[in-house]
């Protein structure tokens, strides 16, 4: 949610409540050295995190981590943007990926690659920077994976039980069982077969899946081609000839938290949502909530998401070295499986991915399983600066207006891809 | 006439506020207007690019969308102001405990905050678990806000809910001026109900309409908390008004010098409203004041 989701509002209503306990607070004890964080959870994996931080801050008598919420994703990049401008940034934040490339064109960040104990790090490569875009490796190294996730669809399994299905594997079968499990009362829709955002990152997981990609590696907005043709149809033909998908209202996150709230109140048999709320959804489902990969298409295709530390290149040196050890910290084996199992994020660490396996975390959340493996099939980013505007100008609105006022998708998509190449 | 002691002393007088309106009007505008020639994100450097900002904003349609949203806005909220605080003030404009405590509730919604009324707003509109929402399903059955043919009705809808509660004072303070002798005169001359507020009522509160006009339209171009709180703008960009606009361009988008020309486009339109409003003032001057000269050269 860009918007003011119920829950931002109140998180920066108890924020305002509680200075010192809720938020990190901002003093600093004598004799330590502060170091703003900026950081954009509420609910959950805000106090997972806040846990981390007060860990990492009794861990050691020198560093002081200041965490400070800044609002979901986009509202906080928004703060960073203008606080760059105004030279009053944090010494370290995180951001989604797709942004990254342009904040590194830009050169406000800090090269992290001469740190000491930088090779000692253990990142998993798809979610590291050197999968997640391609040629991440032959970048200097600014961004430190830190929650990542994948798209992934989940399913109410006692609804596919009584209908004698099993999670669908391809776009046909996702439209088929969307059809065999809609219940429909008194003209009035009590249960929809599918609940999808209708928003990039899915979007891009079908152009995928279809044989597409949306930016190309050199930075050419393609849209997909035909590919985009056909997962924009996809979609299409669900909203509006079966009438089985509802895209829920509500712009950016908004709509993310619909479709959770629809699917864990049964209005749902399936959604597509992230891996990140693996966690929450396995908490709070009282039925069998089962994670599924993304229904495949020409071949199975999943995005990364989800966000990388970065640290400013304008902060004091010293303050620039405080945070490198906190973030070293954070990538350590422990701390990637406490952030991980609380929330359902990838562990980033291949330490931690060998250790959860040891001890079969696995096999008793067999979703998280299902994420895990969803990684075999992510698909790179392109390193292109333009990726971020192309997605929150261009495709986000071509989505929106294609899919709830069933446009031509063709037209759309051209029409889309020329304000693309344009701008 | 009177004149100044001192030449300079006119000067000195308007100094405060003309330096108030250099200071926060004048000097933004010129640089918004500079800014409006030139791509800048914040972050990399200026790049000039002319007349480009414009062109783009005009070529992809952007700006007449804008205008026409905004359009729809303003006119369903000037109207529905107007109309609903009228009758309010008609109804209520009587003596009365109960009518005294009716009133003060419609004007509490007045004094609420907009980022309450809006997230209060959309709790109601759900589709599935809101009072309105549910009632409203016929019109449209995922919700106000999720369809772009009714979100800006919605919007509006929730503006006239709020600040109608003013326009029915406003009526109220004209209607308690009109001087009652006119009623009676009307009365004794066989006027009915009907006849007396065609004839008496409505010419006489036509400066307090003009007012109630002019500042529900205000506020209707102004629209910035409940388009954040409510849509953001969707579905489909089918509520992104002026001031929104401006602020996605700016905020979201990081084009600043789009969204300054999108800011000249808008100071050049509200420019134009006014005009027109000032000419259509003086034209009602100039008629009521030959419509008097008029009545004195018949009583002559």
């Amino acid at each position: 949610m860009t918007r003011l989701s119920r829950r931002s509002f109140l998180g920066a209503a108890a924020c305002a409540a509680m200075p010192l306990a809720g938020c990190g607070g901002t003093k600093v004890p004598a004799g330590r050295l502060g170091v703003r964080f900026w950081f954009s959870y509420g609910g959950r994996n805000r106090q997972v995190l806040e846990g981390l931080v007060s860990r990492f801050n009794a861990s050691q008598d020198r560093v002081w981590i200041l965490p400070t919420y800044q609002g979901e994703y986009f509202e906080s990049l928004t703060k960073l943007r203008s606080a760059i401008a105004a030279n009053t940034e944090p010494v370290i934040t995180h951001v989604v990926g797709e942004v990254i490339p342009y904040f590194a064109e830009a050169g406000v960040l800090e090269d992290l690659g001469g740190y000491p104990g930088v090779r000692e790090l253990d990142l998993v490569p798809a979610l590291a920077q050197s999968g997640t875009w391609i040629g991440g490796d032959r970048k200097p190294l600014i961004a430190l994976p830190f929650n990542r996730s994948t798209p992934i669809l989940y399913v109410n399994q006692d609804m596919l039980d009584r209908a004698g299905l099993r999670p669908p594997e391809t776009w046909g079968e996702l439209r088929a069982h969307a059809k065999a499990l809609q219940r429909v009362q008194g003209g009035e829709v009590k249960t929809w077969g599918l609940v999808c955002p209708i928003n990039w990152w899915f979007w891009v997981a079908l152009v995928a899946q279809a044989g597409g990609t949306v930016v190309e590696a050199d930075g050419t907005p393609t849209l997909g081609g035909e590919a985009g043709v056909k997962a924009l149809e996809l979609w299409q033909q669900m909203v509006h000839r079966d009438g089985t998908m509802r895209p829920p209202p509500g712009r950016d996150y908004n709509a993310w938290d619909i479709a959770k709230g629809d699917f864990l109140s049964e209005r749902t048999a399936m959604i597509y949502t992230s891996t990140a709320f693996v966690r929450y959804l396995d908490d709070n489902a009282r039925f069998h909530a089962v994670a599924a990969p993304l229904p495949r298409d020409e071949r199975r295709a999943v995005p990364t998401g989800g966000t990388f530390f970065l640290m400013m290149k304008d902060a004091p040196s010293e303050q620039k070295l405080a945070a490198w050890e906190f973030l070293r910290w954070m990538c350590e084996p422990q701390q990637t499986i406490e952030w991980s199992t609380g929330t359902g994020y990838m562990p980033v660490s291949e330490r931690a991915v060998k250790k959860l396996e040891a001890e079969g975390w696995y096999g008793r959340h067999p979703n998280d399983r299902v994420a895990m493996d969803s990684l075999a099939h992510a698909v790179p980013w392109p390193w292109a600066p333009n990726l971020f505007r192309v997605e929150r100008e261009c495709i986000d609105p071509l989505l929106e207006q294609a899919v709830l006022l069933n446009r031509d998708s063709r037209e759309m998509l051209a029409r889309a891809r020329k304000q693309a190449m344009e701008d | 006439m009177l004149r100044p002691r001192n030449a300079t002393h006119p000067y000195l007088m308007i100094a405060p506020t003309l330096l108030f309106l250099v200071v926060f009007f004048i000097l933004p505008l010129g640089v918004a207007g500079w800014r409006s020639l030139y791509r800048w994100d914040l972050l990399t450097p200026p790049e000039f690019v002319g007349g480009q900002n414009y062109a783009r904003l005009l070529e992809t349609g952007e700006f007449t969308r804008a205008l026409g949203i905004t359009l729809t806005y303003s006119v369903v909220v000037v109207a529905g102001c107007l109309v609903l605080g009228l009758l309010l003030a008609l109804a209520l404009n009587r003596p009365g405990k109960f009518v005294g405590f009716v009133r003060a509730s419609v004007f509490s919604a007045y004094v609420v905050s907009w980022v309450s009324v809006a997230l209060l707003f959309v709790w109601m509109l759900d589709a599935n678990a809101g009072l309105l929402g549910r009632a409203l399903r016929g019109i449209a059955p995922g919700g106000m806000l999720s369809s772009p043919d009714t979100a800006i009705h919605a919007l509006a809808g929730v503006t006239i809910w709020k600040i109608t509660g003013y326009a029915m004072v406003v009526f109220l303070a004209g209607l308690q001026d009109i001087p009652k002798e006119l009623y009676e005169a009307a009365a004794l001359d066989g006027a009915g109900r009907w006849s007396r507020f065609w004839n008496v009522t409505w010419p006489m509160l036509r400066p307090t309409t003009a007012f109630v006009g002019t500042s529900s339209l205000i506020v209707s171009f102004q629209a910035f908390d409940v388009v954040r709180v409510m849509t953001q703008g969707g579905p489909a960009n089918s509520t992104m008004v002026f001031v929104y606009a401006i602020y996605e361009h700016v905020f979201q988008n990081f084009r600043l010098g789009r969204a300054s020309a999108l800011i000249m486009l808008f100071f050049a339109l509200l420019l134009v409203l006014t005009g027109l409003q000032l000419w259509a003032w003086k034209l009602g001057t100039g008629r009521r004041e030959a419509a008097r000269g008029a009545g004195a050269r018949a009583r002559a």
